[in-house]
């Protein structure tokens, strides 16, 4: 069903960015906001707002009800979740539809598949991508050590009702093997009362890299290439490219091969993105999960696609399929994506809100800007620190380097501190230009220690 | 750069959130104090008392008293009486609001009833689920703001009350 009059039921820079897209649609727009955000860009950009509740998420953003209620009592007949809040709540794409609302994402079904880990993997495999290689429980030394000639290693005993790092060994050779799994399994045994056991290949360099995906819900799906994602702290993302460079042509093709195939299995309706861990020393990779969303790093595949992916997003949602066929997307150039949050990465990423007392941004070709902050514009305490995203775009990697480099330099905030000397430090690093990180790098090469304890 | 109202109402829902029971607060030469007793001693002018007194336990942030009442706009095309010395009673969270317990039944109130602070004196729907809101203070309810069946949004002015002296 076409869409035409949306609620956005988010805040931030990805409601003011589904409301831009809805704009140029010709849709019309009514944004639920917390008292906190009543002020604000977005709220302003929206032909309607509406005060849900209080500042605190739970009584404004995270109330399904409320949220519902407020679609419904404006005449909606559309819902774009955005992401984090409940765009992932299988309970909400339900009751859209129950109330003939039209969900802007995967089917309830879909999303309650995809949010557990093991019903993921077992899609996987059941669609034949591979995940990352391991056992069953294994009886004993014995067992392990064939097993581990088989995987190659490095590769790490896991207690089989275990979790959290518990019982977890690392065994680089046979030698180390049979100890290892002797203290493993008493570990597990102290640990849990289950001594039982299964290994495990080590991914020792892991690159995280993740294909987007749109799917038509029928089983037809294009991908819109991929995204390496591995300068992370504490698994979240700093910086984010596009497209991948750091892996091998073929291999590259598998990896999109994989994502379709996946989605095609699960009859994926929306946009997804299906993320991966690239082993960096046996080239290999392994499927991880599906995020049944759009992701915050979507505008770096919108500037080497050209294409807007709410607006496919909308269309899928509402039966109008996938606007564009697989041959016809091509990949341009190289974009990088900077998050500026409101922490302080000299206090060990400490929150930092408060009021902007200026937000000159750098504006030029090739430069974006995600954000809904205007100068003197408060940035409340209550929700996610992130601010914006910057996105430029480059003939190659080098030229989005130095692009990025220039636009951090010519980007002027005051009033709060900002992630951003530190994102403009990653990217002019010799290991950033020369493409050789892990996800571990950030945390253990170039933050001191002091920050990561 | 001086307190905007919208900071105040920030600081006041944290204060509100929080287990403190006073918060003074002195920024460039303007003052605030918050406090969750009635009895508080409070500063000499500028005193924001916030109503989450245990006599408010149904509606507590509808109680916030924001100047000039901001949040909500005037009903079209009328004009506005001297409310002076009336308090708001707002609307905790967005919804539905209704004037009486069904559509047979008379409202709870109309503009002249007396009230207590456990008068009933509308609902207020969200997905099929009422909530009865209470009057919340002794007095007159003066002026019913909301329409009966239309969608309010959290801090909106539902009717206002003339405490009684």
């Amino acid at each position: 069903m076409a869409v035409s009059r949306l609620f956005v039921a988010n805040r931030g820079e990805i409601a003011l960015r589904v409301i831009r897209t809805a704009k140029r649609l010709g849709i019309e727009t009514v944004l639920g906001v917390s008292a906190a955000d009543k002020d604000g860009l977005p709220a302003q950009m929206a032909d309607r707002a509406v005060v849900l509740g209080p500042a605190p998420a739970k009584d404004s953003y995270l109330d399904v009800n409320l949220i519902l209620h407020a679609a419904l009592a404006t005449g909606c007949d559309g819902l774009h979740p955005g992401y984090g809040f409940l765009s992932e709540k299988p309970d909400l794409s339900r009751r859209c539809a129950e109330e003939g609302l039209t969900f802007i994402g995967p089917r309830p079904e879909t999303i309650e598949t995809m949010g557990d880990k093991l019903s993921a993997i077992a899609v996987a495999r059941a669609a034949g991508v591979k995940t990352v290689p391991g056992t069953d429980d294994l009886p004993d030394a014995r067992a392990a050590a064939e097993a581990a000639e088989d995987l190659g290693y490095p590769v790490v005993i896991k207690a089989s009702a275990g979790g959290g790092g518990k019982g977890m060994f690392l065994a680089r050779s046979p030698d180390g093997l049979e100890t290892a799994f002797i203290e493993a399994t008493r570990e597990a045994e102290a640990a849990f009362g289950d001594g039982r056991l299964y290994i495990e290949r080590f991914v020792e360099r892991a690159r995280h890299v993740e294909v987007q995906v749109i799917g038509d819900g029928e089983g037809n799906v294009v991908h819109f290439g991929d995204r390496d994602c591995s300068v992370q702290r504490r698994y979240q993302k700093l910086i984010e490219e596009a497209p991948v460079t750091a892996m091998p042509a073929a291999l590259r093709e598998a990896l999109w091969h994989s994502a379709v195939t996946l989605c095609a299995h699960a009859r994926y309706r929306g946009a997804g993105t299906v993320e991966f861990l690239y082993d960096v020393t046996r080239e290999d990779f392994y499927f991880i999960e599906v995020n049944s969303r759009i992701q915050v790093e979507h505008p770096v595949t919108e500037e080497i696609t050209g294409h807007d992916l709410i607006e496919h997003q909308i269309s899928a949602a509402s039966g109008g399929g996938i606007a564009v066929a697989q041959d016809a997307l091509t990949f341009t150039g190289h974009a990088i994506e900077a998050r500026i949050n409101a922490e302080d990465p000299e206090a060990g990423f400490r929150p930092a809100p408060g009021r902007l007392t200026a937000w000159h941004p750098p504006a030029g070709p090739g430069i974006r800007l995600d954000s809904h902050m205007r100068p003197g514009d408060l940035v409340p305490p209550f929700y996610d620190s992130m601010v914006g995203k910057l996105i430029v775009r480059g003939e190659s990697r080098e030229a989005a380097i130095e692009a990025m480099l220039r636009a951090i330099g010519d980007f002027r905030i005051d009033g709060i501190a900002t992630t951003l000397p530190l994102a403009a430090r990653i990217i002019a690093h010799p290991d950033f230009r020369s493409n050789d990180i892990t996800t571990r790098w950030l945390e253990d090469r170039l933050l001191p220690p002091a920050d990561v304890a | 750069m001086p307190m905007k109202p919208s900071d105040v109402e920030v600081l006041i829902e944290l204060f509100e959130a929080s287990d403190w029971q006073e918060m003074h607060l002195e920024y460039q030469g303007e003052e605030l104090f918050l406090s969750k007793s009635a009895d508080a001693a409070g500063l000499q002018t500028g005193t924001v008392a916030i109503g989450a007194s245990p006599a408010l336990p149904t509606h507590a942030s509808a109680s916030l008293d924001t100047p000039g009442g901001a949040l909500t706009p005037s009903p079209r095309g009328t004009i506005d009486p001297d409310r002076t010395g009336w308090e708001p009673l707002k609307a905790a969270n967005l919804g539905t609001f209704y004037r009486a317990p069904n559509p047979e039944a008379p409202p709870y109130v109309r503009e002249g009833s007396a009230v207590t602070p456990d008068s009933e004196v509308c609902l207020i729907e969200v997905m099929k689920l009422f909530t009865t809101i209470r009057a919340g203070l002794s007095g007159t309810v003066r002026e019913i703001v909301a329409r009966d069946g239309e969608m309010v949004e959290y801090g909106a002015v539902l009717m206002w009350i003339e405490p009684n002296a």
